[in-house]
């Protein structure tokens, strides 16, 4: 079986309209894969930046993973939320990206989006805050129902992930 | 020394916790430690330690200096539990009293060659205003018990805290028989994560 570590770190967020943010994350694998150790979900803190407007969580990574094939190759899905002084949460933005397929260190920057409601809704918005969410999250790293919804472009999430790859050679996968 | 089956691989951490940029405070020393997983052992070096107590230059006045040496192997089975450098900034307040101006972990770099980390430090948040101001009046910040917990990621979905500077390290990384074992890092060579400039 060949392996796969994922070892990094969350590090933070910036573009988003306030910066008191947090971040609930996971990991999707298809099938073929199975976690041999780690935590593939989670929640980082909610950070208040003094200095700029990039919220950082430096949240640890480290997921070790066994598979058989290639296909579903593991996906890190993200949730963006905001926590004003009241302790109340809004969502602000889903993303997701793939974990890099090629070994060594990858810092990459993770796009969000959130839904748009009707013109009500965001005028209830940006008086009251809120807001429509995705009833299921697999919507974010899956393209099957996407075709009706309404979004808008939030800011993004940085990632520092360092890949080890094992026994992919012995398998026959290039590079 | 040479083996031709090797069941351990050996990682080697030169470097220096090279300064900080904490725009709001002065007189700074930091405190490092490693955390790492089940399967590894450091077999060589310092596993912890303080650096001195550094101000801001006259020249760059947002620098802090500590020039620190950091020299660690580690030997493991297993990349999981990969180290991690965890560091706590202390400074004086106003009063005089040691509190904590920044937390922060960074995993050691997994390829081999040199490498800068600008790591984010951060401090627990009060939750209401009362105990913020308290906090300031009698000199006892939030602090956490035990400062390894900053290089875990379970338990923060409660925690609040602020950011409010960056470290800068610097790392050479060595690894030995990492490929007989079979584990592919990647190419090897330098690379700068861009944070937080120094003026």
């Amino acid at each position: 079986m060949a392996e796969l570590h994922i070892i990094g770190q969350i590090v933070g967020a910036s573009g988003f309209p306030e910066s008191s943010l947090f971040c609930k994350w996971g990991v999707h694998t298809g099938g073929a894969w199975r976690l041999l150790s780690g935590l593939k979900e989670g929640q980082t803190q909610v950070d208040i930046p003094q200095i700029g407007d990039m919220a950082y969580w430096s949240h640890p990574i480290d997921l070790h993973y066994a598979t058989k094939g290639l296909q579903g190759w593991p996906k890190l899905h993200l949730q963006v939320w905001h926590q004003d002084s009241f302790g109340r949460s809004q969502m602000y933005g889903y993303g997701y990206c793939h974990v890099p397929s090629s070994p060594g260190h990858h810092r990459i920057s993770c796009v969000t989006w959130r839904p748009l409601g009707s013109w009500q809704e965001q005028l209830a918005q940006m008086f009251i805050g809120g807001g429509p969410q995705l009833r299921s999250p697999d919507i974010i790293y899956s393209g099957a129902d996407r075709y009706r919804l309404n979004t808008e472009a939030m800011g993004s999430v940085e990632l520092e992930l360092g890949i080890i790859m094992r026994h992919f050679d012995k398998y026959g996968v290039d590079g | 020394m040479a083996t031709s089956n090797p069941s351990v691989f050996l990682l080697s951490v030169n470097g220096q916790i090279q300064g900080a940029n904490f725009p709001e405070f002065d007189h700074l020393y930091c405190k490092f430690c490693f955390v790492y997983g089940h399967d590894w052992v450091p077999t060589a070096g310092l596993e912890e330690g303080i650096t001195q107590i550094t101000c801001k230059g006259k020249q760059s006045p947002h620098t802090l200096i500590w020039n620190f040496p950091l020299e660690t192997t580690f030997k493991s089975t297993n990349p999981s539990g990969w180290p991690q450098l965890v560091l706590s900034v202390y400074g004086p307040d106003v009063f005089g009293n040691d509190v904590v101006r920044g937390y922060g972990a960074t995993h050691i770099p997994i390829t081999p060659g040199q490498h800068t980390r600008s790591v984010p430090m951060f401090v627990p948040e009060p939750t209401w205003r009362l105990q913020k101001f308290t906090s300031w009046l009698l000199g006892r910040r939030p602090e956490y018990t035990d400062p390894k917990v900053v290089a875990h990621g379970e338990g923060r979905e409660v925690t609040r805290v602020r950011s409010q500077g960056f470290v800068t390290v610097s790392f050479h990384i060595m690894t030995k028989d990492m490929k007989k074992l079979g584990y592919d890092v990647g190419p090897s060579g330098a690379e700068n994560t861009p944070g937080w400039a120094a003026e």
